[in-house]
Protein backbone atom coordinates (compact mmCIF):
# COMPACT_ATOMS: atom_id res chain seq x y z
CA UNK A 1 0.00 0.00 0.00
CA UNK A 2 2.72 2.49 1.15
CA UNK A 3 4.58 1.66 -2.16
CA UNK A 4 2.24 2.11 -4.14
CA UNK A 5 1.00 5.53 -2.50
CA UNK A 6 4.80 6.31 -3.29
CA UNK A 7 4.80 5.83 -6.88
CA UNK A 8 1.51 7.36 -7.13
CA UNK A 9 2.89 10.80 -4.96
CA UNK A 10 5.54 10.47 -7.22
CA UNK A 11 3.76 10.19 -10.73
CA UNK A 12 0.96 12.63 -9.43
CA UNK A 13 3.87 15.29 -7.67
CA UNK A 14 6.28 15.54 -11.32
CA UNK A 15 3.19 15.12 -13.42
CA UNK A 16 1.74 17.93 -12.01
CA UNK A 17 4.83 20.21 -12.40
CA UNK A 18 5.23 18.69 -16.11
CA UNK A 19 1.45 19.41 -17.25
CA UNK A 20 1.33 23.30 -15.38
CA UNK A 21 5.18 23.71 -17.05
CA UNK A 22 3.49 22.39 -20.78
CA UNK A 23 0.40 24.53 -20.39
CA UNK A 24 2.24 27.71 -20.65
CA UNK A 25 4.30 26.48 -23.60
CA UNK A 26 7.34 24.83 -21.84
CA UNK A 27 7.24 21.71 -23.81
CA UNK A 28 10.84 21.14 -23.20
CA UNK A 29 10.66 21.09 -19.54
CA UNK A 30 7.70 19.07 -19.16
CA UNK A 31 10.03 16.57 -20.66
CA UNK A 32 12.73 17.01 -18.41
CA UNK A 33 10.20 17.16 -15.40
CA UNK A 34 8.99 13.92 -16.67
CA UNK A 35 12.23 12.18 -17.13
CA UNK A 36 13.75 13.29 -13.63
CA UNK A 37 10.46 11.86 -12.44
CA UNK A 38 11.30 8.26 -13.98
CA UNK A 39 14.76 8.31 -12.56
CA UNK A 40 13.03 9.00 -9.03
CA UNK A 41 10.96 5.89 -9.91
CA UNK A 42 14.19 4.43 -10.45
CA UNK A 43 15.66 4.93 -7.66
CA UNK A 44 12.60 3.82 -5.42
CA UNK A 45 13.10 0.22 -7.13
CA UNK A 46 16.83 0.58 -6.47
CA UNK A 47 16.15 1.92 -3.02
CA UNK A 48 18.31 4.83 -2.93
CA UNK A 49 16.58 6.78 -0.14
CA UNK A 50 19.06 9.84 -0.20
CA UNK A 51 17.56 10.26 -3.79
CA UNK A 52 13.73 11.29 -2.30
CA UNK A 53 15.71 14.43 -1.05
CA UNK A 54 17.04 15.33 -4.06
CA UNK A 55 13.42 14.27 -5.14
CA UNK A 56 11.73 17.03 -2.90
CA UNK A 57 14.38 19.87 -3.68
CA UNK A 58 14.10 19.43 -7.01
CA UNK A 59 10.07 19.57 -6.90
CA UNK A 60 10.40 22.75 -4.91
CA UNK A 61 12.33 24.68 -7.13
CA UNK A 62 10.88 23.73 -10.04
CA UNK A 63 7.29 24.78 -9.44
CA UNK A 64 8.64 28.34 -7.47
CA UNK A 65 10.60 28.71 -10.54
CA UNK A 66 7.55 28.53 -12.26
CA UNK A 67 5.97 30.61 -9.72
CA UNK A 68 8.60 33.09 -9.92
CA UNK A 69 9.69 34.08 -13.53
CA UNK A 70 6.25 33.45 -14.88
CA UNK A 71 2.35 33.87 -13.80
CA UNK A 72 1.69 29.42 -13.87
CA UNK A 73 -1.29 28.18 -12.84
CA UNK A 74 -0.16 28.01 -8.65
CA UNK A 75 -2.98 24.63 -8.59
CA UNK A 76 -0.51 22.40 -10.51
CA UNK A 77 2.68 23.95 -8.79
CA UNK A 78 1.38 23.10 -5.26
CA UNK A 79 0.06 20.02 -6.45
CA UNK A 80 3.91 19.26 -7.40
CA UNK A 81 5.46 20.55 -4.22
CA UNK A 82 3.44 18.55 -1.79
CA UNK A 83 3.62 15.63 -4.21
CA UNK A 84 7.39 15.74 -3.95
CA UNK A 85 6.56 15.95 0.16
CA UNK A 86 4.34 13.16 -0.11
CA UNK A 87 7.31 11.00 -1.58
CA UNK A 88 9.65 12.01 0.48
CA UNK A 89 7.90 11.00 3.46
CA UNK A 90 6.65 7.68 2.27
CA UNK A 91 10.43 6.94 1.14
CA UNK A 92 11.56 7.00 4.83
CA UNK A 93 7.93 5.23 6.21
CA UNK A 94 8.59 2.38 3.83
CA UNK A 95 12.57 1.82 5.07
CA UNK A 96 10.76 2.05 8.38
CA UNK A 97 8.27 -0.81 7.83
CA UNK A 98 10.88 -3.24 6.81
CA UNK A 99 11.07 -3.68 11.04
CA UNK A 100 7.76 -4.92 10.75
CA UNK A 101 7.09 -8.15 11.81
CA UNK A 102 3.86 -9.38 10.49
CA UNK A 103 1.53 -7.95 7.72
CA UNK A 104 -1.19 -7.59 10.39
CA UNK A 105 1.22 -5.07 12.26
CA UNK A 106 2.31 -3.46 8.91
CA UNK A 107 -1.49 -2.94 8.03
CA UNK A 108 -1.97 -1.22 11.67
CA UNK A 109 0.78 1.32 10.95
CA UNK A 110 0.55 1.84 7.24
CA UNK A 111 -3.34 2.61 7.79
CA UNK A 112 -2.18 4.87 10.60
CA UNK A 113 0.62 6.88 8.63
CA UNK A 114 -1.21 7.39 5.21
CA UNK A 115 -4.18 8.70 6.76
CA UNK A 116 -2.26 11.43 8.70
CA UNK A 117 -0.08 12.38 5.66
CA UNK A 118 -3.19 12.32 3.30
CA UNK A 119 -4.68 14.62 6.09
CA UNK A 120 -2.16 16.83 6.46
CA UNK A 121 -1.26 17.34 2.40
CA UNK A 122 -4.82 18.63 1.92
CA UNK A 123 -4.78 21.25 4.83
CA UNK A 124 -1.66 22.30 3.10
CA UNK A 125 -3.02 22.36 -0.04
CA UNK A 126 -5.92 23.97 0.97
CA UNK A 127 -3.72 26.55 2.84
CA UNK A 128 -1.47 27.32 0.26
CA UNK A 129 -4.46 28.36 -1.75
CA UNK A 130 -6.10 30.42 0.92
CA UNK A 131 -2.30 32.27 1.15
CA UNK A 132 -2.19 33.03 -2.43
CA UNK A 133 -5.74 34.92 -2.52
CA UNK A 134 -4.46 37.10 -0.02
CA UNK A 135 -1.92 38.85 -1.59
CA UNK A 136 -0.23 41.86 -0.50
CA UNK A 137 1.54 44.73 -1.79
CA UNK A 138 4.52 45.30 0.96
CA UNK A 139 7.13 47.72 0.92
CA UNK A 140 11.05 47.24 1.47
CA UNK A 141 10.81 47.50 4.76
CA UNK A 142 8.22 45.31 5.52
CA UNK A 143 9.73 42.90 3.49
CA UNK A 144 12.68 43.43 5.62
CA UNK A 145 10.91 42.83 9.16
CA UNK A 146 9.28 40.22 7.73
CA UNK A 147 12.15 38.93 6.87
CA UNK A 148 13.59 39.35 10.68
CA UNK A 149 10.97 37.92 12.04
CA UNK A 150 11.33 34.40 9.47
CA UNK A 151 14.58 34.21 10.55
CA UNK A 152 13.92 34.96 13.77
CA UNK A 153 11.23 32.32 14.04
CA UNK A 154 13.40 29.82 11.97
CA UNK A 155 16.61 29.91 14.82
CA UNK A 156 13.53 29.56 17.48
CA UNK A 157 12.14 26.32 15.95
CA UNK A 158 15.85 24.99 15.42
CA UNK A 159 16.56 25.89 19.39
CA UNK A 160 13.57 24.18 20.21
CA UNK A 161 14.67 21.19 18.33
CA UNK A 162 17.58 20.61 19.76
CA UNK A 163 16.49 20.82 23.40
CA UNK A 164 13.85 18.27 22.81
CA UNK A 165 16.65 16.13 21.27
CA UNK B 1 21.69 14.91 7.04
CA UNK B 2 18.71 14.75 9.62
CA UNK B 3 15.63 14.98 7.40
CA UNK B 4 14.09 17.86 10.63
CA UNK B 5 16.91 20.29 8.83
CA UNK B 6 16.63 19.43 5.27
CA UNK B 7 13.07 20.54 5.74
CA UNK B 8 14.51 23.51 7.50
CA UNK B 9 16.29 24.49 5.27
CA UNK B 10 13.89 24.30 2.14
CA UNK B 11 11.37 26.44 4.18
CA UNK B 12 14.47 29.43 4.64
CA UNK B 13 15.61 29.14 1.06
CA UNK B 14 11.60 29.39 -0.11
CA UNK B 15 10.67 32.12 2.52
CA UNK B 16 14.22 34.18 1.50
CA UNK B 17 13.73 33.86 -1.64
CA UNK B 18 10.13 35.01 -1.24
CA UNK B 19 11.05 38.08 0.48
CA UNK B 20 14.18 38.80 -1.71
CA UNK B 21 11.74 38.79 -4.89
CA UNK B 22 8.66 39.77 -3.13
CA UNK B 23 6.63 37.14 -4.27
CA UNK B 24 4.28 35.77 -2.02
CA UNK B 25 3.28 32.84 -3.46
CA UNK B 26 7.48 31.18 -2.58
CA UNK B 27 6.08 31.31 1.15
CA UNK B 28 2.85 29.93 0.06
CA UNK B 29 4.84 27.22 -1.38
CA UNK B 30 6.68 26.75 2.55
CA UNK B 31 3.11 26.30 3.86
CA UNK B 32 2.74 22.61 3.62
CA UNK B 33 6.43 21.75 4.69
CA UNK B 34 6.03 24.49 7.45
CA UNK B 35 2.86 22.40 8.55
CA UNK B 36 4.82 18.52 7.86
CA UNK B 37 7.32 19.75 9.73
CA UNK B 38 5.50 21.54 13.07
CA UNK B 39 3.07 18.53 13.38
CA UNK B 40 5.92 16.51 13.14
CA UNK B 41 7.62 17.89 15.89
CA UNK B 42 4.53 18.52 17.72
CA UNK B 43 4.65 15.12 19.71
CA UNK B 44 5.52 13.72 23.21
CA UNK B 45 8.50 14.79 25.00
CA UNK B 46 10.22 13.23 27.55
CA UNK B 47 12.54 10.05 27.95
CA UNK B 48 11.23 6.73 26.82
CA UNK B 49 10.73 4.70 29.95
CA UNK B 50 10.12 1.08 28.68
CA UNK B 51 11.04 -1.97 30.30
CA UNK B 52 11.53 -5.41 28.84
CA UNK B 53 11.04 -8.71 29.89
CA UNK B 54 12.74 -12.27 28.28
CA UNK B 55 11.83 -15.72 28.82
CA UNK B 56 12.97 -18.92 27.31
CA UNK B 57 11.41 -22.00 27.31
CA UNK B 58 14.55 -23.63 28.28
CA UNK B 59 18.16 -22.36 28.63
CA UNK B 60 20.34 -25.29 28.28
CA UNK B 61 19.88 -27.18 25.55
CA UNK B 62 22.38 -29.49 23.18
CA UNK B 63 23.16 -27.67 19.72
CA UNK B 64 20.65 -27.09 17.24
CA UNK B 65 17.59 -27.44 19.73
CA UNK B 66 15.05 -25.10 18.80
CA UNK B 67 14.53 -22.34 21.91
CA UNK B 68 11.55 -20.28 22.24
CA UNK B 69 12.00 -16.96 23.30
CA UNK B 70 9.49 -14.30 24.69
CA UNK B 71 9.71 -10.78 25.05
CA UNK B 72 7.37 -8.48 26.84
CA UNK B 73 7.80 -4.53 26.78
CA UNK B 74 5.82 -2.68 28.98
CA UNK B 75 5.67 0.93 28.17
CA UNK B 76 6.09 2.80 31.66
CA UNK B 77 5.60 6.59 29.84
CA UNK B 78 4.21 9.01 27.26
CA UNK B 79 2.36 7.28 24.15
CA UNK B 80 4.87 5.95 21.45
CA UNK B 81 4.02 6.78 18.40
CA UNK B 82 6.18 4.39 15.82
CA UNK B 83 8.83 2.56 18.18
CA UNK B 84 11.18 -0.29 16.42
CA UNK B 85 12.13 -2.90 18.42
CA UNK B 86 15.20 -5.00 17.38
CA UNK B 87 15.89 -7.58 19.83
CA UNK B 88 19.88 -7.90 19.52
CA UNK B 89 21.17 -11.52 19.33
CA UNK B 90 24.43 -12.99 18.44
CA UNK B 91 25.18 -13.91 14.38
CA UNK B 92 25.65 -17.43 16.03
CA UNK B 93 22.20 -17.90 16.50
CA UNK B 94 19.81 -18.17 13.89
CA UNK B 95 15.84 -17.55 14.09
CA UNK B 96 13.91 -20.56 12.91
CA UNK B 97 10.50 -18.90 13.38
CA UNK B 98 9.28 -15.19 13.98
CA UNK B 99 11.01 -12.37 14.18
CA UNK B 100 13.65 -10.05 15.86
CA UNK B 101 12.10 -6.49 14.81
CA UNK B 102 8.68 -5.25 15.15
CA UNK B 103 7.38 -1.97 14.23
CA UNK B 104 4.94 -1.00 16.68
CA UNK B 105 2.84 1.84 18.64
CA UNK B 106 2.92 1.77 22.11
CA UNK B 107 0.60 3.53 24.33
CA UNK B 108 1.48 5.04 27.56
CA UNK B 109 0.91 1.88 30.32
CA UNK B 110 0.47 -0.55 27.65
CA UNK B 111 2.68 -3.43 26.79
CA UNK B 112 3.31 -5.95 23.42
CA UNK B 113 4.34 -9.16 23.43
CA UNK B 114 6.34 -11.02 20.62
CA UNK B 115 8.19 -14.95 20.11
CA UNK B 116 10.57 -15.86 17.77
CA UNK B 117 12.60 -19.69 18.12
CA UNK B 118 16.54 -19.59 17.50
CA UNK B 119 18.89 -21.92 17.60
CA UNK B 120 22.49 -22.59 17.05
CA UNK B 121 25.94 -24.06 17.66
CA UNK B 122 27.46 -25.07 20.63
CA UNK B 123 27.97 -21.32 23.05
CA UNK B 124 27.07 -19.12 25.82
CA UNK B 125 24.75 -16.87 24.69
CA UNK B 126 23.77 -13.34 26.71
CA UNK B 127 20.59 -12.28 25.53
CA UNK B 128 20.80 -8.64 27.02
CA UNK B 129 18.91 -5.80 25.66
CA UNK B 130 16.91 -4.67 23.17
CA UNK B 131 17.12 -2.11 20.72
CA UNK B 132 14.30 0.45 20.43
CA UNK B 133 13.81 3.80 18.22
CA UNK B 134 11.11 5.96 18.63
CA UNK B 135 9.97 7.74 15.70
CA UNK B 136 7.25 10.77 15.59
CA UNK B 137 4.78 10.71 13.19
CA UNK B 138 6.65 11.36 10.16
CA UNK B 139 10.02 10.05 11.53
CA UNK B 140 11.62 13.81 12.05
CA UNK B 141 12.43 13.09 15.38
CA UNK B 142 14.19 9.84 16.44
CA UNK B 143 15.52 8.80 19.69
CA UNK B 144 17.06 5.63 20.10
CA UNK B 145 18.37 3.60 23.04
CA UNK B 146 19.04 0.10 24.49
CA UNK B 147 16.87 -1.49 27.12
CA UNK B 148 17.70 -4.11 29.22
CA UNK B 149 16.43 -7.45 28.95
CA UNK B 150 18.52 -10.09 30.55
CA UNK B 151 18.26 -13.66 29.79
CA UNK B 152 21.22 -16.24 28.69
CA UNK B 153 21.21 -19.26 26.41
CA UNK B 154 23.73 -22.09 26.72
CA UNK B 155 23.99 -24.38 23.62
CA UNK B 156 25.86 -27.34 26.01
CA UNK B 157 28.30 -29.43 23.88
CA UNK B 158 26.71 -33.14 23.73
CA UNK B 159 27.94 -35.36 26.41
CA UNK B 160 28.30 -39.08 26.05
CA UNK B 161 27.70 -41.09 28.55
CA UNK B 162 30.83 -43.36 29.29
CA UNK B 163 30.75 -46.10 31.56
CA UNK B 164 34.03 -44.88 33.61
CA UNK B 165 37.30 -44.06 33.03
CA UNK B 166 39.94 -45.83 34.60
CA UNK B 167 42.58 -43.83 36.43
CA UNK B 168 45.68 -45.21 37.99
CA UNK B 169 47.03 -41.42 39.74
CA UNK B 170 50.18 -41.78 41.99
CA UNK B 171 47.84 -39.35 44.49
CA UNK B 172 44.27 -40.17 45.93
CA UNK B 173 42.20 -37.63 48.13
CA UNK B 174 40.74 -38.83 51.41
CA UNK B 175 37.37 -39.48 50.26
CA UNK B 176 36.66 -42.80 49.53
CA UNK B 177 35.98 -43.37 45.56
CA UNK B 178 36.90 -45.81 43.06
CA UNK B 179 40.52 -45.54 42.71
CA UNK B 180 42.79 -48.14 43.62
CA UNK B 181 44.73 -45.92 46.21
CA UNK B 182 47.80 -48.03 47.30
CA UNK B 183 47.14 -47.93 50.45
CA UNK B 184 45.74 -51.11 52.95
CA UNK B 185 42.45 -50.74 54.73
CA UNK B 186 38.71 -51.63 53.75
CA UNK B 187 38.18 -52.23 49.95
CA UNK B 188 37.45 -54.84 47.71
CA UNK B 189 40.60 -55.75 46.28
CA UNK B 190 43.42 -57.83 48.11
CA UNK B 191 46.25 -55.81 49.30
CA UNK B 192 48.81 -57.07 51.83
CA UNK B 193 48.58 -59.22 54.90
CA UNK B 194 49.07 -58.19 58.20
CA UNK B 195 49.09 -58.85 62.20
CA UNK B 196 45.81 -59.09 63.93
CA UNK B 197 44.24 -56.38 65.46
CA UNK B 198 41.41 -56.53 68.12
CA UNK B 199 37.92 -55.30 66.19
CA UNK B 200 39.21 -57.13 63.17
CA UNK B 201 36.65 -59.23 61.57
CA UNK B 202 36.65 -62.85 62.08
CA UNK B 203 36.47 -63.49 57.92
CA UNK B 204 39.29 -61.02 57.35
CA UNK B 205 41.30 -63.16 58.96
CA UNK B 206 43.55 -65.06 56.50
CA UNK B 207 43.87 -68.94 57.83
CA UNK B 208 46.58 -70.42 55.71
CA UNK B 209 48.90 -67.77 56.85
CA UNK B 210 47.41 -68.02 60.44
CA UNK B 211 47.83 -71.90 60.13
CA UNK B 212 51.80 -71.60 59.73
CA UNK B 213 52.51 -69.57 63.19
CA UNK B 214 51.01 -71.33 65.93
CA UNK B 215 50.74 -68.07 68.42
CA UNK B 216 50.53 -65.77 65.39
CA UNK B 217 46.52 -64.36 63.93
CA UNK B 218 46.81 -62.68 60.53
CA UNK B 219 44.49 -60.68 58.67
CA UNK B 220 43.87 -59.22 55.12
CA UNK B 221 44.20 -56.37 54.26
CA UNK B 222 42.41 -54.54 51.46
CA UNK B 223 43.58 -51.71 49.01
CA UNK B 224 41.62 -48.76 49.95
CA UNK B 225 39.59 -47.36 46.74
CA UNK B 226 39.27 -43.12 46.88
CA UNK B 227 38.63 -40.44 44.62
CA UNK B 228 41.03 -38.59 42.89
CA UNK B 229 42.21 -35.09 41.53
CA UNK B 230 41.70 -34.92 37.78
CA UNK B 231 42.65 -31.80 35.68
CA UNK B 232 41.46 -32.26 32.00
CA UNK B 233 43.13 -29.85 29.69
CA UNK B 234 41.65 -29.34 26.55
CA UNK B 235 43.54 -28.23 23.71
CA UNK B 236 42.79 -24.80 21.80
CA UNK B 237 45.43 -24.00 19.97
CA UNK B 238 44.63 -23.20 16.80
CA UNK B 239 47.28 -25.02 14.83
CA UNK B 240 46.02 -28.15 16.80
CA UNK B 241 42.69 -27.99 15.82
CA UNK B 242 42.78 -26.58 12.30
CA UNK B 243 42.98 -27.76 9.34
CA UNK B 244 42.94 -26.99 5.30
CA UNK B 245 39.22 -25.57 4.30
CA UNK B 246 38.80 -24.25 7.84
CA UNK B 247 37.88 -27.72 9.20
CA UNK B 248 38.42 -27.80 12.61
CA UNK B 249 38.83 -30.96 15.14
CA UNK B 250 38.03 -28.42 18.12
CA UNK B 251 34.32 -29.85 18.35
CA UNK B 252 35.33 -33.57 18.76
CA UNK B 253 37.55 -32.24 21.12
CA UNK B 254 34.81 -30.24 23.24
CA UNK B 255 32.66 -33.37 23.04
CA UNK B 256 35.68 -35.90 24.21
CA UNK B 257 36.56 -33.40 27.55
CA UNK B 258 32.54 -33.23 27.89
CA UNK B 259 32.61 -36.76 28.24
CA UNK B 260 35.36 -37.25 30.26
CA UNK B 261 34.83 -35.09 32.55
CA UNK B 262 31.22 -36.00 33.12
CA UNK B 263 32.24 -39.79 33.33
CA UNK B 264 34.95 -38.83 36.12
CA UNK B 265 32.42 -36.53 37.98
CA UNK B 266 29.92 -39.38 38.19
CA UNK B 267 32.33 -41.89 39.50
CA UNK B 268 33.32 -39.22 42.38
CA UNK B 269 36.43 -37.91 41.49
CA UNK B 270 37.72 -33.61 41.69
CA UNK B 271 37.92 -32.70 38.60
CA UNK B 272 39.04 -29.43 36.85
CA UNK B 273 39.23 -28.05 33.42
CA UNK B 274 41.91 -25.52 32.27
CA UNK B 275 41.15 -25.01 28.38
CA UNK B 276 44.43 -23.86 26.69
CA UNK B 277 44.62 -21.60 23.89
CA UNK B 278 44.52 -18.35 22.95
CA UNK B 279 44.75 -17.85 26.88
CA UNK B 280 43.72 -20.01 29.83
CA UNK B 281 40.73 -20.75 31.22
CA UNK B 282 40.92 -22.33 34.24
CA UNK B 283 38.09 -24.04 36.36
CA UNK B 284 38.45 -24.92 39.39
CA UNK B 285 38.37 -28.30 40.46
CA UNK B 286 35.38 -29.55 41.73
CA UNK B 287 32.65 -32.33 42.22
CA UNK B 288 29.44 -33.12 41.59
CA UNK B 289 27.01 -31.56 39.79
CA UNK B 290 27.86 -28.31 40.38
CA UNK B 291 31.25 -28.81 38.99
CA UNK B 292 29.44 -30.53 36.13
CA UNK B 293 27.42 -27.18 35.24
CA UNK B 294 30.48 -25.62 35.96
CA UNK B 295 32.61 -27.54 33.37
CA UNK B 296 29.92 -27.83 30.50
CA UNK B 297 29.70 -23.90 30.69
CA UNK B 298 33.40 -23.39 30.40
CA UNK B 299 32.65 -25.94 27.19
CA UNK B 300 30.19 -24.07 25.83
CA UNK B 301 32.47 -20.73 25.53
CA UNK B 302 35.52 -22.56 24.39
CA UNK B 303 36.24 -21.66 21.08
CA UNK B 304 40.12 -22.43 19.58
CA UNK B 305 42.48 -19.66 19.30
CA UNK B 306 46.22 -18.68 18.79
CA UNK B 307 48.63 -17.15 20.73
CA UNK B 308 51.79 -16.86 20.62
CA UNK B 309 52.68 -17.02 24.62
CA UNK B 310 50.65 -20.13 24.24
CA UNK B 311 51.83 -21.78 20.71
CA UNK B 312 53.19 -24.75 22.66
CA UNK B 313 52.66 -26.19 26.13
CA UNK B 314 55.65 -25.59 28.00
CA UNK B 315 53.57 -22.72 29.50
CA UNK B 316 51.14 -25.19 31.12
CA UNK B 317 50.49 -23.86 34.80
CA UNK B 318 51.15 -26.81 36.50
CA UNK B 319 51.12 -25.37 39.62
CA UNK B 320 47.12 -25.13 39.24
CA UNK B 321 47.40 -29.15 39.09
CA UNK B 322 47.73 -30.82 42.50
CA UNK B 323 51.09 -33.02 42.90
CA UNK B 324 50.81 -36.75 41.52
CA UNK B 325 47.04 -36.12 40.13
CA UNK B 326 45.88 -37.63 36.96
CA UNK B 327 46.22 -35.36 33.95
CA UNK B 328 44.13 -35.64 31.04
CA UNK B 329 44.86 -34.18 28.02
CA UNK B 330 42.65 -33.87 25.33
CA UNK B 331 44.66 -33.29 22.00
CA UNK B 332 45.54 -33.75 18.47
CA UNK B 333 49.14 -33.22 19.68
CA UNK B 334 52.09 -31.75 17.78
CA UNK B 335 55.22 -32.81 17.62
CA UNK B 336 56.85 -30.42 19.98
CA UNK B 337 54.34 -31.03 22.85
CA UNK B 338 56.48 -33.96 23.21
CA UNK B 339 59.06 -32.68 26.16
CA UNK B 340 56.63 -31.22 28.39
CA UNK B 341 54.74 -34.19 28.10
CA UNK B 342 57.37 -35.84 29.46
CA UNK B 343 58.32 -33.15 31.96
CA UNK B 344 54.75 -33.61 33.65
CA UNK B 345 55.78 -36.61 33.68
CA UNK B 346 58.61 -36.72 35.34
CA UNK B 347 56.99 -34.45 37.80
CA UNK B 348 55.21 -37.09 38.80
CA UNK B 349 51.89 -36.54 37.16
CA UNK B 350 49.79 -39.51 35.89
CA UNK B 351 49.32 -38.67 32.05
CA UNK B 352 46.21 -39.66 29.57
CA UNK B 353 46.38 -38.35 26.44
CA UNK B 354 42.69 -38.39 24.35
CA UNK B 355 43.51 -37.78 20.94
CA UNK B 356 41.51 -37.01 18.14
CA UNK B 357 43.19 -38.44 15.39
CA UNK B 358 44.11 -35.60 13.03
CA UNK B 359 45.08 -37.73 9.91
CA UNK B 360 42.08 -40.26 9.49
CA UNK B 361 40.23 -36.62 9.97
CA UNK B 362 42.33 -34.48 7.33
CA UNK B 363 42.57 -37.70 5.31
CA UNK B 364 38.25 -37.67 5.47
CA UNK B 365 37.82 -34.19 3.58
CA UNK B 366 40.29 -34.71 1.15
CA UNK B 367 39.76 -36.63 -2.91
CA UNK B 368 40.95 -39.87 -2.58
CA UNK B 369 44.13 -39.70 -4.58
CA UNK B 370 47.61 -41.96 -4.42
CA UNK B 371 49.01 -38.58 -3.52
CA UNK B 372 46.71 -37.55 -0.24
CA UNK B 373 47.02 -41.83 0.80
CA UNK B 374 50.79 -41.12 0.23
CA UNK B 375 50.96 -37.71 2.27
CA UNK B 376 48.70 -39.39 4.90
CA UNK B 377 51.12 -42.36 5.17
CA UNK B 378 54.06 -40.45 5.59
CA UNK B 379 52.16 -38.23 8.40
CA UNK B 380 51.06 -40.87 9.83
CA UNK B 381 54.49 -42.52 10.44
CA UNK B 382 55.38 -39.30 11.47
CA UNK B 383 53.15 -39.34 14.27
CA UNK B 384 53.66 -43.24 15.03
CA UNK B 385 56.88 -42.35 16.03
CA UNK B 386 55.63 -39.48 18.38
CA UNK B 387 53.12 -41.45 19.98
CA UNK B 388 55.62 -44.07 20.47
CA UNK B 389 58.01 -42.11 22.11
CA UNK B 390 54.99 -41.14 24.26
CA UNK B 391 54.30 -44.69 25.24
CA UNK B 392 57.92 -45.20 25.71
CA UNK B 393 57.54 -42.46 28.53
CA UNK B 394 54.91 -44.00 30.36
CA UNK B 395 52.31 -41.90 29.27
CA UNK B 396 48.79 -43.58 28.35
CA UNK B 397 47.60 -42.70 24.53
CA UNK B 398 43.98 -43.15 23.11
CA UNK B 399 43.79 -42.25 19.81
CA UNK B 400 40.08 -41.44 18.49
CA UNK B 401 39.48 -41.65 14.64
CA UNK B 402 36.90 -39.12 15.08
CA UNK B 403 34.31 -40.90 12.10
CA UNK B 404 33.55 -42.97 14.97
CA UNK B 405 31.25 -42.29 17.88
CA UNK B 406 33.76 -40.94 21.12
CA UNK B 407 32.06 -44.00 23.25
CA UNK B 408 32.15 -46.44 20.80
CA UNK B 409 35.90 -45.87 19.95
CA UNK B 410 37.34 -45.51 23.19
CA UNK B 411 34.89 -46.53 25.73
CA UNK B 412 36.81 -49.72 25.86
CA UNK B 413 40.13 -48.82 26.76
CA UNK B 414 38.49 -45.83 28.76
CA UNK B 415 36.99 -48.34 30.90
CA UNK B 416 39.58 -50.23 31.18
CA UNK B 417 38.92 -53.38 29.51
CA UNK B 418 41.17 -52.68 27.07
CA UNK B 419 44.81 -52.25 27.30
CA UNK B 420 44.80 -48.61 28.13
CA UNK B 421 48.60 -47.94 27.74
CA UNK B 422 49.93 -47.70 24.49
CA UNK B 423 46.01 -48.32 23.05
CA UNK B 424 45.44 -47.18 19.71
CA UNK B 425 42.43 -47.49 17.97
Amino acid sequence: MTLLALVFSIVAGTGALAWGYLQMGFGQYARWILIFGMFWLVGVWQRWRWFAYAGLAFNLAVAALGLWFTNFPPGWMFAGAIGGLLAFDLTDFSYRLRFSASAEERRQVERRHLLRITLLALVGFVLASLAMMFTLNYSFEWGLFLAIVAALGILQLVAWYRSRQ
Amino acid sequence: MARAHFLGILIFVLLLAGLAGLRGALPALAIPLLLYLLYGLNHGSGPIALEAHRTLSTNRVLPNTPVRVSVTISNRGRNLDELVVQDLLSPNLSVMEGSLSHLISLPGGGSYTFEYVVKGPRGGYALEELRVDEYDHFGLIHHGQTVPAAGQLFVFPPVVRLKGVTIRPRGTRVYSGTIPARVGGPGVEFFSVRDYQAGDAPRHINWHVSARHADHLFSNEYQQERVADVAIILDGRKRANLFAGGRSLFEHSVLAAAALSNALLAQGDRVGLLIYGQYLEWTWPGYGKLQRERILQALAHARPGASQVFDGLEYLPTRMFPPKSQIILVSSLLEDDFQTLVQLRARGYQILIVSPDPVAFELSHLPQKPESRLAARIVRLERGLLIHNIQRAGIQFVEWDTSRPFDQATGHYLTGRGVLVGARL
